[in-house]
């Protein structure tokens, strides 16, 4: 059994940065919210529901959004999958278009995380990774360092991650960095966890994105129905969703089994098989993370992608352009907003309206986030967004 | 023999995940499949058995799978540290800990390293709450 598509009506965001105290959650929410009800030419009494991520946000962050938005007295509800909560929020909305229980609602992810986090993030404090030591960016670097070893790989190879992240992201306006990077700059930056410098590292960020999701009574109560709705208006087919397993044995450290799954639940959801795949909004929160997870989605091959990274095949005019946005390094990593902020550049990407960083004849793309970790498995929440316009 | 502790003596930081004398971590092993957990789970990974999970005490001789030098951390942990996968042979278990006994850039792929117990934290009655790494240059 499959589920419906939803529609996306519109999408919008506020740039990604680093932002004073008086720039809130709220603020940005409502700012993200705004501009997604303007792309599509919405009045806010046609949104029956909210569905907003976020992680460091506290309790209700929603309806205290929906207070300032003007949302009050909606259904609100808060979906927390660490960086995968935007996305997991997409997901909620997507099911509930599908169950008929709604017509038109608002996805909002958003963040606000350089008042409250400072040198990284870090698993939950109760888990027994924690009690070791552990940060997002050493298990990156373990990762890294065994990627090395196992494929033969450069550092520099998956530096070229970054440079060509940093590359795309000059022709985003929503990017936290929109300036171009060298190789150089890369291996010469602060160790963070080596073998990885600060490049190879998202920054904290803040930001919101927002996508209005809708059924086609949907897009008729928005005056969008008339459209010929497979065209202009592009469509979430199914959002994938696992969890990671716990691991036994001493096998592949870069298996990334939980990505395999997670692409299997993609391609049976939507009915979109990998080779349909024009372009793809990857979790690239560390450089060597959107290598190792694009081969376990089975698109790229098992140990190449750090050599098709610097060969140029996942850049923008290659084989399979990866992260045409700046991706997580560059356009900034406000952890719930960025499963959002994915789903809004799938958006631009297939309206053939992303400008300078277009990729030609975009016709079906896929968003993919990763969030959290616990101990023992190989991953915490992993989702996956497929759109076709 | 060992000395008997008295309550307040050093204890592990977490019910159940070592033993103290001799110093070894606490896995779960599958009676159905063979396979062994750290920390020790009340099911299978391997096989999904619920039933027929022993209580079994690690290998402490280890090797390091990969490994990094974490330089920035948040706030209340001090950098730098060695940070490694550690494989155990004997058991087909790998797990996540510190790596002692060594200057960072001499650690390499696949060292051997011994298990070490060594205090997490201080418990409110001011003993020791033992936890563990792995030090190397003392693999028998």
């Amino acid at each position: 059994m499959s589920l419906a598509p939803a529609h996306v009506a519109g999408v919008g965001m506020v740039r990604f940065g680093k932002y004073p105290a008086d720039v809130t959650l709220e603020r940005m929410a409502v700012g993200a919210a705004r501009e997604a009800l303007a792309d599509a030419g919405a009045p806010l009494t046609a949104v029956d529901a909210l569905y907003v991520g976020h992680v460091f946000g506290g309790p209700v962050a929603g309806q205290r959004v929906a207070a300032q938005l003007g949302l009050d007295g909606a259904p609100v509800s808060n979906h927390e999958n660490y960086c995968a909560s935007g996305a997991t929020a997409v997901r909620e909305a997507w099911v509930a278009l599908a169950a008929g229980l709604h017509d038109v609602v608002l996805v909002i992810g958003v963040e606000k995380m350089t008042d409250r986090i400072s040198g990284g993030v870090r698993p939950d404090p109760g888990d027994l990774d924690a009690s070791v030591g552990f940060v997002m960016a050493a298990g990156h670097a373990m990762s890294a360092r065994r990627y090395m070893a196992d494929h033969g790989a450069t550092r520099a190879q998956i530096a070229a991650v970054a440079v060509k992240n940093h590359a795309h992201s000059v022709h985003n306006p929503y990017a936290q960095y929109q300036k171009p990077i060298t190789l150089e700059q890369v291996l010469a930056a602060r160790q963070i966890a080596e073998p990885l410098g600060l490049l190879d590292c998202s920054p904290i960020s803040d930001g919101a994105a927002a996508v209005l999701l809708c059924s086609p009574a949907g897009l008729r109560r928005l005056g969008l129905g008339g459209r010929d709705v497979g065209g202009a208006v592009p469509r979430v087919l199914g959002v994938g969703l696992v969890s990671g397993s716990v691991l036994t044995g001493t096998g592949d450290l870069n298996a990334e089994d939980v990505s395999r799954r997670a692409g299997e639940e993609a391609w049976k959801l939507s009915g979109v098989g990998p080779d349909e795949i024009d372009l793809v909004e990857m979790h690239d929160c560390f450089t060597i993370a959107e290598i190792v997870r694009m081969e376990g989605l089975g698109l790229v091959p098992h140990g190449q992608g750090a050599a098709w990274t610097a060969a140029g095949h996942t850049s923008i005019g290659g084989r399979l352009p990866v992260n045409p946005s700046g991706g997580l390094l560059s356009r900034g990593h406000p952890v719930g907003a960025t499963g959002a902020a994915q789903v809004c550049e799938l958006t631009w990407q297939l309206r053939g309206a992303a400008g300078a960083r277009q990729v030609e004849g975009a016709r079906t793309g896929l968003a993919y986030c990763k969030g959290g970790t616990v101990n023992g498995t190989d991953g915490g929440s992993v989702t996956t967004v497929v759109m076709a316009r | 023999m060992p000395p008997t502790e008295s309550p307040s003596g050093p204890r592990p930081f977490r019910e159940g995940l070592l033993r103290l004398e001799p110093p070894a971590l606490l896995g779960s092993r599958c009676t159905a499949c063979g396979a062994t957990a750290f920390p020790p789970r009340e099911f299978c990974p391997a096989c999904r058995a619920t039933d027929g999970l022993a209580e079994s005490a690690l290998s402490a001789e280890g090797r390091v799978h990969s490994f990094t030098v974490v330089r920035q951390a948040p706030p209340g942990i001090e950098v730098p540290y060695v940070l490694g996968w550690i494989d155990l042979p004997a058991d087909d278990v790998r797990l996540m800990a510190r790596v002692v006994g060594v200057a960072p850039e001499q650690v390499e792929l696949d060292m051997p390293v011994r298990l070490e117990l060594t205090p997490f934290d201080t418990a409110g009655d001011g003993a020791d709450l033992l936890g563990y790494h792995f030090r190397a240059g003392v693999a028998a």
